[in-house]
């Protein structure tokens, strides 16, 4: 397909998706509006592991870290957009401190490490009850305003979610086609080759970790705003595994990877509902199935193909 | 044969692993634009001694000097600032790039301050470098495809295209025809001697093809159990009769 087919295809995809919540009930609208949450935390996933390489397991907290800072501030009457520049700002410090680690371990004993991050804030979440209301989290959070328009209803909110999720999708196509997506690849590639070639492999592994960190926590803040109660179990490290499943059904190190593996994480346990009991099983048998015929992920189906026929 | 002015000094570099001593004792130069061959049998210290030199591991004793600096365990990402470029026995390109991205990673880091590349053009403009090298390195017609994806061969140019984009004032190559077949051997050698006229470096090369070294470098250096063992040019190291006891035969 032609760049120009290829970009129309996407722009009649996106309005489709856009379109699709008028004819769903509240509930569908949830899910599609959670799907666009989800989705800016497993593009931040992306980076990290797909394209700079770097093992995580600590996603969820960064997730938690924003919708938590999201829960307290939009209840103190702080601005939306005041709340949006400092949950990112805090969850890019808070993951170049994690990035240190990957400057001393790699692979399974980094997974660990940071899941031991993640561990730590859910702990905290759950703990800390005067910061984070423990058990019973924090209720009540008001939805954001726009221009004075409310965002209360579920469609509203939709489309706002949907407008940043794009954005921020936008946002790191542009950066993933600078030299810096190149560097992250040379990272993941070949780091010994990489830094003889002059590229700074502790800045561009902390960068990693840190735009990845940054992305879920604008994720997090969007989940605050639209369940409009925080409380610790939606952070724990089950999620950053399911995160990372996303990233890898979808194709990792693949840019539109994470939007097919959130649809398996997100949506197909729900469209699997009518299976009543067995839903789960049938839903971890299909990512077993997946794992094993698609290792590549589901956007390497077409070079699957393509090297079927060029065996042939 | 007239001495060039010093461009890189190892002093007596010693390198050892426990009671082992993989280096012992080396000391040589290399002049500006010259290329220097380092021949010696397996486990004869040749890698150890360039990894000592490229800062991959630090030496147990001795130094180097690059243009009058001590460069003696720097990382190999402040060598590569100060022009210092190398290759690794082994294929190491970025498998899941293109040839052409390839070339352009191996020179952007050089451009710019690590903001400045953020906002940079895409191909950090090094394009048409890039493509320069594409043609000299005849893999135009696999520039766009996946560098894990081509012949070892093929790899095997890009690697050394890869050493040579940011236009390094040294090159230390570790045995470049290792798994290549002879035609291309001479393809490479007289790239390498095009890219010596051209771009003006110095290189260190470790080969054991001998006709390959022979016919590219001015200058052998020998070595066997960690020492120098004979210098001078191919024709004088050749017929070295320690040289033939120890590595080439009769």
């Amino acid at each position: 397909m032609k760049p120009t087919g290829k970009v129309a295809a996407l722009v009649v995809a996106i309005a489709a998706f856009a379109v699709l919540p008028v004819f769903l009930k509240s509930y569908g609208v949830y899910l599609c509006t959670l799907f666009c949450v989800t989705l800016m935390a497993t593009y931040g996933l992306n980076l990290t592991v797909g394209y700079a390489g770097q093992m995580s397991l600590g996603q969820a907290a960064f997730y938690g870290i924003g919708a938590y800072i999201a829960a307290t501030a939009l209840k103190a009457g702080i601005p939306f957009f005041v709340i949006l520049p400092l949950a990112a700002i805090v969850c890019f410090a808070v993951g170049l401190a994690l990035g240190f680690p990957a400057l001393r371990v790699q692979h399974h004993y980094l997974a660990f490490a940071t899941l031991g991050f993640n561990v730590l804030v859910f702990l905290m979440m759950r703990n800390e009850e005067k910061l984070t209301g423990g058990t019973f989290g924090i209720s009540g959070i008001p939805r954001p305003t726009l221009f004075g328009l409310s965002l209360d209803g579920v469609l509203p909110f939709f489309w706002f979610t949907l407008f940043f999720t794009i954005l921020l999708i936008c946002l790191l196509w542009w950066l993933l086609r600078s030299p810096w997506g190149r560097a992250f690849a040379a990272l993941r590639d070949n780091p010994i080759r990489a830094e003889s070639l002059g590229v700074n492999i502790t800045a561009y592994t902390l960068l990693a970790f840190a735009i990845g960190a940054a992305c879920a926590g604008i994720a997090g803040v969007f989940f605050a705003a639209l369940v409009q109660f925080v409380e610790p179990a939606p952070f724990h490290f089950s999620a950053s595994l399911l995160m990372l499943l996303a990233v890898i059904v979808g194709g990792s190190g693949r840019f539109f990877g994470p939007v097919l593996g959130t649809v398996v994480i997100v949506l197909l346990p729900e469209w699997l509902r009518f299976m009543q009991n067995w839903y789960l099983a049938v839903f971890g048998f299909a990512i077993v199935a997946l794992m094993i015929w698609l290792p590549g992920g589901l956007l390497s189906i077409p070079e699957k193909f393509a090297r079927k026929g060029a065996a042939k | 044969m007239t001495a060039l002015p010093s461009f890189l000094e190892v002093k007596h570099v010693r390198k050892a692993y426990g009671a082992i001593k993989a280096v012992d004792g080396v000391t040589f130069s290399v002049g500006p634009g010259e290329i220097v061959g380092v021949i010696g049998p397996n486990g004869s210290g040749k890698t150890t001694l360039f990894n000592s030199i490229l800062g991959q591991i630090k030496p147990s004793a001795g130094g180097v000097e690059f243009c009058g600096e001590d460069i003696t365990g720097m990382s190999p990402l402040e060598l590569s600032r100060r022009g210092v470029g190398r290759t690794f026995q082994t294929l190491q390109v970025f498998t899941h790039l293109t040839v052409r991205d390839n070339l352009i990673a191996a020179a952007q880091e050089f451009k710019g301050t690590l903001v400045g590349r953020l906002f940079a053009k895409p191909d950090a403009g090094l394009g048409h470098h890039a493509d320069e090298m594409i043609e000299l390195f005849r893999l135009k017609h696999v520039a766009h495809l996946k560098a894990g994806t081509l012949s070892y061969g093929q790899q095997k140019l890009i690697d050394i295209a890869m050493a040579f984009m940011p236009a390094p004032r040294l090159v230390l190559l570790d045995e470049p025809c290792a798994g290549v077949n002879p035609s291309l051997v001479d393809q490479l050698r007289e790239l390498l001697i095009d890219l010596n006229k051209t771009q003006g470096g110095s290189f260190v090369v470790i080969e054991h093809n001998m006709d390959f070294i022979m016919r590219l470098c001015p200058r052998v250096i020998c070595m066997v159990e960690g020492k120098v063992m004979a210098e001078g040019t191919p024709s004088a190291v050749q017929s070295n009769r320690q040289v033939l006891e120890a590595y080439l035969g009769n």
